[in-house]
């Protein structure tokens, strides 16, 4: 075998949709650059409303944009330290599995129409359900680090489950009750010409906006790192790398969630036109551009609000949202007995 | 197996929202069972080293507790120093007096609002509420020379006067802060998370205010009208028209409430006392006289006062005096016995932080864990104020 | 205020919290690139001090009004040598930085105006030794700063829709 067939198998190899999607996109090296850049973005964007600079001086001519690798830098060479009487495998396991965890989710995601590494008659409930195991090992870190504050935040994120895993599974339903399917290929295929799934079912929309700012502690629902109450909450111990990793996990599982958002309202990778169709790039560009559009949204609020108390967080989910996913469930019924179905 | 349901929280004095102080709570679930605040982190032996101080080498020891307010702390003390001594100060300099006073409490109001903010959660406000006092410390710095510790007020006058054209653009800057009370009403006040958050927390009641000695806008928030500006008015209070704030329901919101029209009302103030003030001297008559006279040119072109040479070795006669002074964050007393040597023999200060420390114990009971950077933050305690 | 009170009072609210963030990121800021560019203090600012020695009278009351003892009277050396002691020595007054608080009383109280204030507050010194003027120190007053790169000198000015415009000072 010559050179240039050994390099022709290594990228036919790196480019099938089974090992490109979970390595490439929208798996682990986007997951890392979305991080680099949707932090330093958090940052600027709340500076700017603040009337001031943010980061500016690591690469000033773009103004401070790789910033975040600096920080990524600074973290790789601190000590992380182990204090001594924490669950020492607990401590240093526990934000490993929390950031693979957040960013498992996804490898189901597909590209386009052809390129995917999973698919599946039930892929919406593979995402959504591998999602669920986050809040199990933020408790798990909450009670190993021996700390009175981290047990508290690690209870928070317990209980904030409660409050938004069950109304964010009747909205997914919902929308998967209208396309009747849970493929996210063929939910993709149905939303073709300009029928998104916003306009269809603006209520599950929302309701599934909120849901994902809850459940990943954007503003207003920074409850389990609450910094003036309990200094960092679930996290409080950590330094060095494993600080960085607690830090980016509650990033990477809005960036899934954002994914599954644009799938399922936006309209996917749709309009493609028709004589672009047979390569990957241009759908999975439309793709990240719209999932950033949501991601951009999300963060923005920070500079916005302040933060709810736990027990109104928990009362907004059980009260308001639940009674609205349980609605858009019967406005999904309505349109399929009325046959707006597309 | 002992029954233990509550936990200790230390929120000490490494918090990110804990001050110079720590909270020592017992919260049981999320509920707060009991908490006591343990303070004198910052305590510095302010009456103590006054007494191995000449009287005004005390100026700018008074100012140091409280920074956030030092014109404030340092009127008050020398309004009791003329009362021993028995000069008075002439109109205009009780003019510029007011006016410092006032635009010290305007942007001591716009400290406690930004820092409340980042406790609940809001960084946004924090920053526009630093970025605002700016403005006044800029107006300050060009009326005595420094940003924030003025030791401005000198027993018998002020040191200095009103620069060329500090009308126009102390116009310009209350314009300024008019429109942004709008926007902070708008991204802070009105909106639903801080209203949720502030409502019907930490409520005092009025005959639990009067009772437990309460001082400031934590009293004017539960129905009480008392504002020692109208009760015994000093400086210029007697000649300008001003409401005072005030508010039923005596929650956290009503106190921020409160704190805001307060900046409203002293611009009203400043307004009115710039366009009132009268000419004539800024320092008493009986120091004018003492200065040589071949300072008068410089004085009257730089607007400037020389200290006479007495002021180093002022000797007051025996004798004790008492003045109040409302500070931003409330009551101030001071009272000061003399014995006739260049030192005093006594010196009392009384800040009005240290007589709300016990509403933190008053106020933090049966409310949950998030409550307590909201109620603190809407209290505007100053903990190296209180500590002296 | 009472519109909060039902959920269409709330929305609104809500909506104009995000709008207001909006209208935000549109206004300039507010803040000095420093040390790039420097504010220009204004006339009469309190910031380090200068000695004129041939208006100095050793009348030694700055000394005596510094509220944190940073002034201290250091016998004239140069006087001493020549005199040989015989006539009272002149002090001459010497600053201790470190304890300076930047009042200015010791420049209002010299009666001859020997004192005078110099616009310039942010020097660093090398040694804590550095800090300590004696009277000879003193006469050439703050240490004079040379720039690689000059800063942009600017000046504040109200403004009554954007707070403090800061102008170049040229």
């Amino acid at each position: 075998m010559s050179l240039s067939d050994l390099l022709k198998l290594i990228l036919d190899l790196l480019f099938s949709p089974w090992l490109f999607v979970p390595l490439i996109f929208p798996g682990l090296i986007t997951v890392f650059l979305l991080i680099l850049f949707i932090i330093w973005f958090e940052r600027k964007i709340a500076a700017k409303v603040q009337l001031r600079y943010g980061p500016l001086y690591v690469l000033k001519q773009l103004g401070g944009a790789i910033q975040l690798v600096a920080d990524l830098l600074r973290y790789l060479f601190a000590e992380p330290i182990v204090p001594e009487q924490t669950d020492k495998l607990a401590f240093v396991l526990g934000p490993i599995f929390l950031f693979a965890v957040s960013y498992i989710p996804s490898i189901t995601i597909p590209v386009s129409s052809s390129f995917y590494a999973i698919r599946s008659d039930i892929g919406l409930l593979i995402s959504l359900g591998l999602l669920t195991f986050g809040p199990a090992i933020v408790l798990v870190i909450g009670w190993a680090s021996n700390n009175k504050f981290s047990l508290i935040g690690g209870l928070r994120e317990g209980y904030l489950t409660m409050a938004y895993e069950i109304p964010l599974f009747i909205s997914a339903l919902s929308m998967a009750a209208l396309y009747g399917t849970m493929d996210l290929v063929e939910m993709v295929e149905a939303q073709s010409g300009w029928t998104w799934g916003i306009i269809l079912n603006p209520l599950a929309a929302i309701t599934f906006l909120i849901l994902s700012f809850m459940s990943t502690s954007r503003f207003p629902f920074e409850i389990v790192e609450a910094e003036s109450e309990i200094v960092m909450g679930p996290f409080t111990e950590y330094s060095g790398i494993l600080y960085g990793l607690t830090m980016g996990a509650s990033y990477v599982k809005f960036y899934v969630l954002c994914l599954l958002f644009s799938i399922m309202f936006l309209g996917g990778w749709q309009p493609v036109p028709s004589f672009l169709s047979w390569s990957p790039v241009l759908p999975g560009v439309i793709l990240l551009i719209k999932s950033l559009v949501i991601m951009v949204f999300g963060v923005f609020l920070r500079s916005v609000y302040p933060r709810y108390r736990i027990d109104q967080a928990l009362k907004m989910g059980w009260h308001m949202i639940l009674p609205l996913s349980i609605g858009s469930v019967f406005l999904s019924l309505g349109l399929i007995v009325l046959g707006v179905v597309p | 197996m002992s029954e233990e349901r509550t936990i200790e929280l230390l929120i000490g004095p490494q918090h990110p929202s804990s001050g110079h102080m720590r909270l020592y709570a017992e919260v049981d679930g999320d509920i707060v069972v009991r908490l006591k605040p343990n303070i004198g982190y910052v305590h510095r032996t302010v009456e103590k080293l006054a007494e191995t101080k000449k009287y005004i080498q005390i100026i700018p020891l008074v100012e140091r507790p409280s920074l956030a307010d030092a014109a404030n702390h340092n009127l008050g003390y020398v309004l009791a120093l003329e009362k021993l001594l028995g000069v008075e100060a002439p109109p205009r300099a009780q003019y510029l007096r007011t006016i410092l006073a006032e635009m010290n409490r305007i942007h001591s109001h716009f400290y406690g609002l930004g820092i409340h903010g980042i406790m609940l959660g809001s960084s946004t406000v924090f920053m526009w509420g630093f970025a605002d006092r700016e403005i006044m410390i800029e107006m300050a710095q060009r009326l005595t020379g420094a940003r924030l510790t003025y030791s401005y007020i000198i027993p018998g006058g002020v040191r200095r006067d009103l620069p060329l054209g500090f009308e126009e653009e102390m116009e310009k800057a209350l314009r300024y802060i008019e429109r942004r009370l709008e926007d902070y009403g708008k991204i802070f006040l009105r909106n639903p998370v801080t209203r949720a958050r502030l409502e019907g927390v930490g409520v005092l009641k009025k005959e639990d205010a009067i009772r437990l000695g309460i001082v400031g806008p934590n009293l004017r928030a539960s129905g009480v009208p008392y504002d020692v500006r109208k009760v015994q008015p000093y400086c210029a209070y007697p000649e300008i028209e001003f409401d005072v704030a005030v508010r039923e329901e005596g929650d956290s919101m009503a106190r921020v409430l409160v704190r805001v029209e307060e900046i409203r009302q002293s611009m009203r103030i400043i307004r009115q006392a710039l366009k009132k003030i009268p000419d004539g001297p800024i320092l008493a008559e009986n120091y004018l006289k003492m200065i040589p006279p071949k300072w008068k040119e410089f004085m009257e072109k730089k607007g400037r006062v020389k200290f006479p040479a007495i002021m180093v070795n002022l000797r007051p006669p025996k004798g004790e005096a008492f003045s109040r002074v409302e500070a931003a964050r409330g009551e101030l007393v001071y009272y000061i016995i003399s014995d006739g040597g260049t030192t005093p023999y006594r010196f009392r200060m009384v800040t009005p932080s240290f007589r709300n420390v016990v509403l933190f114990e008053h106020l933090i009971r049966e409310c949950r864990v998030a409550d307590i950077p909201a109620i603190y933050g809407s209290l505007d305690y100053f903990p190296p104020e209180a500590d002296r | 205020m009472k519109r909060g009170s039902t959920p269409i009072g709330r929305l609104i609210n809500h909506l104009e919290a995000i709008e207001t963030g909006i209208k935000y990121l549109f206004i300039p800021r507010m803040t000095v690139k420093y040390p790039e560019e420097i504010m220009e203090l204004p006339e009469g600012y309190r910031g380090m001090i200068k000695y004129k020695k041939e208006l100095c009278i050793s009348c030694s009351l700055c000394a005596q009004i510094c509220p944190a003892n940073a002034m201290k009277m250091y016998l004239d050396e140069s006087e001493l040598k020549k005199e040989g002691g015989q006539a009272k020595p002149k002090r001459r007054p010497g600053i201790n930085y470190t304890r300076c608080i930047f009042c200015g009383f010791c420049v209002d109280i010299c009666p001859t105006g020997a004192l005078e204030h110099v616009g310039i507050h942010d020097v660093a010194f090398d040694s804590f030794e550095a800090q300590l003027f004696k009277p000879k120190d003193f006469e050439e007053g703050p240490p004079k700063v040379e720039f690689e790169r000059p800063p942009k000198r600017l000046r504040p000015k109200m403004d009554p829709k954007r707070g403090i415009v800061y102008e170049p000072a040229d």
